[in-house]
């Protein structure tokens, strides 16, 4: 024991009026007990610990002198509308002092739909800009040199069809296909566990990441083929140790695809790229960014590489979209800069910080300002650049750090012994183990056991929004209609359809379909016709949904009284409602549209089967139509939509237009998620019967919910 | 709920899905007034059934159960089948609630004009899993269904009870890591008319014909239900729709074989025989349990059995003998 601990006990033992410090610990979501104080014995043989950054295992960083030597660069993710308008607010923040780009696609582009489908009506440019061929592509990255600009895209789905016309854009502009700089997500398997835009069955979609990474390594040194990325994870719901264990997981699995498909580890492996995200617990998020580095030098061991890079894990990250309120929501920008700062002192290389006003819209110019400076301001006034990895040596943060190593590792193994990612995917394992975690981070909110400030604590009484908010109109959809009949009238039909026979023979064969969908590209194909050419012979993915039960009222279980007796509370009312009209409260939760972002409903689902409901959930993607004939159907008393795209003032009053048509008009229809409040009263206008935002405690719309229901069916 | 059961009746008959639906929740209320509706119903509906394909198909967690319906059943449609699936899913014990997902495993079909699928929860103790599927059942053959799948969990007692309703007992398996039988119980395979290895796909094709063997072996070893019929195995996929076709060859082949020996005919006449003991029992339980008299007494009667001061066969005599009470008047 160092010398001085009896002392320090004995004084902390006093502070603490005869208590032991040890009553001051504190459970972490990971599991993970953090004591009060930590001191020189906590880091004695730490497997993690690291003497210098730039050097193996990399806890300290990837680069000798990190941001003494360059900061990381500010690479903020953007798009919304058309091309044009996307391509108007890219050149703003460039010359504002944003350094690279970060395009944002609309969910309809993403689940390769062109923008005249019917199934996507709802969804054209409102959560990212909607590209439907080479064209749209160009306008996007009109007077923006491709040969200079580092471009980050996030795709997955359609990755083919975009990383194509990308291409072929650039080289339209006269940029040779070895000049291109930048990153393509292209991280499939994590589609499959939460964010559920993909098109493709896993097994094809592996095939297709090889293929991007196959012809990269040839045609474009300079470019990440594959972002791996943990920010999805996260922002389902997983801790911190969950998010470094199934990230790093899934990095394993492409490079034994890689690998498979004949590459060796070195020509691919410098060239992959992660993706975290950060979230409020300070110095968790620190040692997360510290453990993935660690352990995935330790990883790559086993793959013999001979380059150093091939095990040094770069990334980027993006501060929690989870973690803004739709209440008081100037307060996003302090989480903001707290998260920021976890990045910078977690030593991530390129980093996006959110807009305050995302819990509520897309941002703003002004919003979306703010976020940029949050970042300027602290590489350039703060001085916390000037040194690297300033936590190096922390008691506590090596502590952490190991502590995550640790946790993160036995899930690895775990997954391994399943025979790896895709197999443990195809198990249900992650989703479920997510799922877990997020429904228990609900029921500790609701119980005020983690605070969020403006939500569950220091409520306002009256809030009133008064800030502008960014809303796509309808019209961008015509505008995109319009372009594509277009260019289908004035293409070479016959030789556009040959490029599109020569996707079709690729996905059939073994040949590359990056390749031939450049070709495609360039003959004018839209990204439906390419997707559909590949969907010939992979078919589409159909998801399984499965969904935990008890581990929302566990979490009450745990803790006492008044919260566990709202739980109780709300059990007796369903089981009330049960004896007097014969069934339990039954609700479907759906998702409409093409937005994948499922962990609201899921907690959703689970929490109300946790009360006593009967739950329905309807497939992903719903249309209005399909989702109204579910309802009938299952016969339920209510429907919950849920809606993070903005896409609700369309598919909810289409919604209950389709139960009125049907003669179920005596359905109730509720909505929840990212809706700013003031399409509040247009959505009432059109039949809504209530409205949960981002923060609505569940306890809280399922009392609502059951209010409405004994009003109408026990009076 | 309306009071008028022609109200559902014709709104059966008229294949309304609308009042397909409402009918269906009506049976299952809990509700003793909304049951005696539900009994006019059925009674009207009863001369529009027994002409449909009824199918039950359990199988162990994983097994594919909703994959291979959303296939099985998209492929009758194209034959011109219509179809409807009855998903039983367990009831949560402590809150009584319940997650219905079947429908996200099933998403063609669940947009196909020409099924229906209706989940339900298996509800609380009183009669358990399936308590109203025989009702549903007829009520979608009223509707026009001709083929109607029962799916259940293979848990507890529910493959016993939904194969007393079926006419065709189907048992999914997948082929497991290393040579067991995946978690077969011999009660299942005694109703079993067919046992199918799912997944059989991949590098699985191997494994699931191991399987296949490995079942085969095993129902030598239990007595047929009919001298008429060798319960098969099969290999099949959902996922890539291979082997399907032969599944439903089964079932017909089965249906011609049965109707001819008569088997069909008496198979039917049991499970009606079976359906009204089923009723019956209910029936005395709610009788005993609701009498006003033994709700007063039982509290103290249990007490004085848990504390050794009553033997439990005098215990039970007493209470049976409350309701014979009632009957002197």
């Amino acid at each position: 024991m160092a010398t001085g601990y009896e002392q320090w006990l004995d004084m902390a033992t006093k502070q603490m009026k005869g208590k032991s410090p040890d009553t001051l610990n504190w459970k972490a979501p990971e599991g993970i007990t953090v004591k009060p104080m930590y001191f020189e014995d906590d880091i004695k043989n730490l497997e993690s610990f690291s003497m210098f950054p730039g050097m193996a295992p990399y806890t300290r960083g990837p680069m000798a002198t990190m941001y003494a030597g360059r900061p990381w660069t500010i690479r903020q993710y953007a798009g919304f509308s058309t091309a044009k308008a996307s391509n108007e607010f890219y050149r703003k923040n460039l010359a504002a002092g944003q350094k690279g780009l970060s395009v944002a696609f609309s969910l309809s582009t993403h689940r390769g739909y062109d923008s005249d489908n019917p199934r996507v009506a709802g969804d054209i440019g409102k959560a990212g800009v909607a590209i439907d061929s080479i064209e749209d592509m160009k306008i996007l990255f009109d007077g923006i040199p491709l040969d200079e600009m580092t471009v980050s895209m996030t795709m997955n789905g359609a990755v083919i069809p975009i990383l194509a016309m990308w291409i072929g854009a650039a080289e339209e502009q006269g940029v040779k296909q070895e000049q291109l700089q930048g990153t393509i997500q292209n991280d499939i398997l994590k589609e499959y566990l939460t964010r559920n835009t993909y098109i493709y069955p896993p097994e094809h979609s592996m095939r297709i990441v090889s293929d991007i990474m196959a012809y990269s390594s040839k045609h474009m040194p300079k470019y990440n083929t594959i972002s791996i990325s943990g920010y999805h994870i996260m922002e389902a719901g997983a801790d911190s140790v969950l998010q470094a264990a199934f990230t790093l997981a899934d990095g394993v699995e492409y490079v034994r695809a890689a690998i498979r498909s004949g590459m060796d580890v070195d020509t691919f492996a410098p060239r992959l790229s992660f993706f975290f995200g950060v979230g409020m617990n300070f110095f968790m998020e620190i040692a997360m960014l510290r453990a993935a580095r660690f352990l995935w030098y330790k990883l790559m061991q086993q793959f013999n590489p001979k380059k150093a890079q091939s095990s040094m894990l770069r990334t980027h990250v993006q501060t929690s979209g989870w973690s803004l309120t739709e209440q008081d929501p100037y307060n996003n920008i302090i989480r903001t800069t707290i998260e920021a700062m976890s990045a910078a002192l977690g030593g991530t290389q390129s980093l996006h910080t959110n807009s305050f006003d995302e819990a509520v819209c897309l941002p703003t110019e002004f919003s979306a300002r703010i976020a940029r400076n949050t970042q300027i301001i602290i590489q350039e006034e703060s001085q916390i650049c000037r040194v690297a990895d300033p936590l190096g040596g922390s008691y506590y943060v090596e502590w952490l750090t190991n502590q995550i190593v640790a946790g993160a590792e036995k899930i690895i193994n775990e997954i391994e012994e399943m025979g790896g990612m895709s197999k443990a995917i195809a198990s249900g394992m992650p989703k479920l183990r997510i799922e877990e975690s997020a429904a228990r981070r609900q029921a500790r909110i609701d119980q005020g056991k983690d605070v969020i400030v403006g939500v569950n604590k220091y409520r306002l009484k009256d809030e009133k929004l008064d800030f502008e908010i960014l809303e796509v109109p309808d019209s961008v959809r015509l505008e995109q209609i319009d372009r594509i009949n277009h260019i289908k009238k004035t293409r070479d039909n016959a030789k556009c359809q040959a490029c599109l026979e020569a996707v079709t023979k690729a996905a059939a064969s073994n040949g590359n379909l990056l390749e031939v969908a450049i070709a495609a590209a360039k003959a004018r194909a839209t990204v439906g016709e390419i997707s559909d050419a590949m969907e010939k012979v992979f078919g589409r993915f159909v998801a399984t949904t499965q969904c935990v039960s008890g581990a929302y009222s566990s979490e009450y279980s745990e803790t006492s009284s008044s919260s566990a007796q709202v739980i109780e509370g709300l059990r007796k009312r369903t089981n009330d409602f049960m004896a007097k009209t014969g069934r339990r409260p039954r609700i479907l939760v759906t998702k409409m549209g093409q937005d994948g972002h499922d962990r609201g409903i899921k907690v959703v689902a689970s929490s109300y089967a946790d009360l006593g409901f009967d739950v329905d959930i309807s497939p992903m993607f719903q249309t209005p139509e399909e989702a109204a004939k579910m309802a009938i159907e299952n016969d339920v008393h209510i429907v919950g939509a849920s809606s993070l795209a903005a896409g609700h003032k369309t598919l909810v009053p289409e919604l209950i237009q389709n139960l009125n048509k049907q003669g179920a008009g005596e359905i109730m229809v509720v909505a929840g998620g990212v809706i700013p409040p003031s399409d509040y009263q247009f959505l009432y206008d059109n039949g809504c019967k209530g409205i949960y935002g981002p923060g609505t405690p569940i306890t809280e719309s399922a009392g609502k919910v059951m209010d409405m229901l004994e009003e109408k069916y026990c009076k | 709920m309306h009071k008028n059961p022609s109200y559902y009746i014709q709104g059966v008959l008229d294949n309304n899905r609308l009042m397909l639906a409402r009918t269906i929740t009506l049976v299952e209320s809990i509700l003793p007034t909304h049951q005696e509706i539900a009994k006019h119903v059925i009674n009207e509906l009863l001369p529009h059934t027994g002409k449909a394909v009824r199918l039950g198909i359990t199988g162990v967690p994983g097994a594919g159960k909703s994959t291979f319906i959303e296939s099985f059943g998209t492929m009758l449609t194209t034959l011109g089948h219509k179809v409807a699936v009855l998903a039983i899913d367990p009831s949560s014990t402590r809150s009584g609630g319940s997650i219905l997902g079947d429908k996200t495993r099933m998403e063609r079909l669940a947009v196909n004009d020409m099924a229906f699928i209706r989940p339900s929860p298996s509800g609380g103790s009183l009669g358990g899993v399936a308590r109203k599927t025989r009702e549903t059942m007829l009520i979608c053959e009223a509707a026009g269904f001709d083929v109607i799948i029962v799916e259940t969990v293979g848990v507890g007692q529910s493959e016993t009870t939904v194969a007393s309703m079926v006419d065709f007992f189907l048992v999914l398996q997948i082929a497991g890591a290393g040579d067991e039988l995946q978690g077969i119980k011999k009660g299942v395979l005694e109703v079993a008319d067919a046992i199918v290895v799912n997944k059989a796909d991949g590098d699985n094709v191997n494994r699931a014909k191991l399987a296949k063997r490995q079942y085969e072996t095993a129902l030598h070893l239990v007595t047929p239900s009919s001298p008429n019929w060798a319960p098969p195995v099969m290999t099949c996929s959902a996922r890539e729709e291979v082997g399907l076709m032969d599944v439903w060859d089964t079932v017909n082949n089965h249906k011609r074989i049965m109707s001819m020996s008569g088997e069909l005919d008496q198979k039917r006449q049991d499970q009606a025989m079976s359906w009204m003991w089923f009723l019956v029992n209910e029936g005395l339980e709610r009788w005993f349990y609701q009498h006003p008299e033994i709700q007063k007494l039982l509290p103290t009667i249990k007490q004085r059995v848990e504390a050794g001061k009553m033997a439990p066969t005098r215990a039970a005599d007493e209470l049976v003998e409350i309701l014979g009470k009632d009957l002197l008047f």
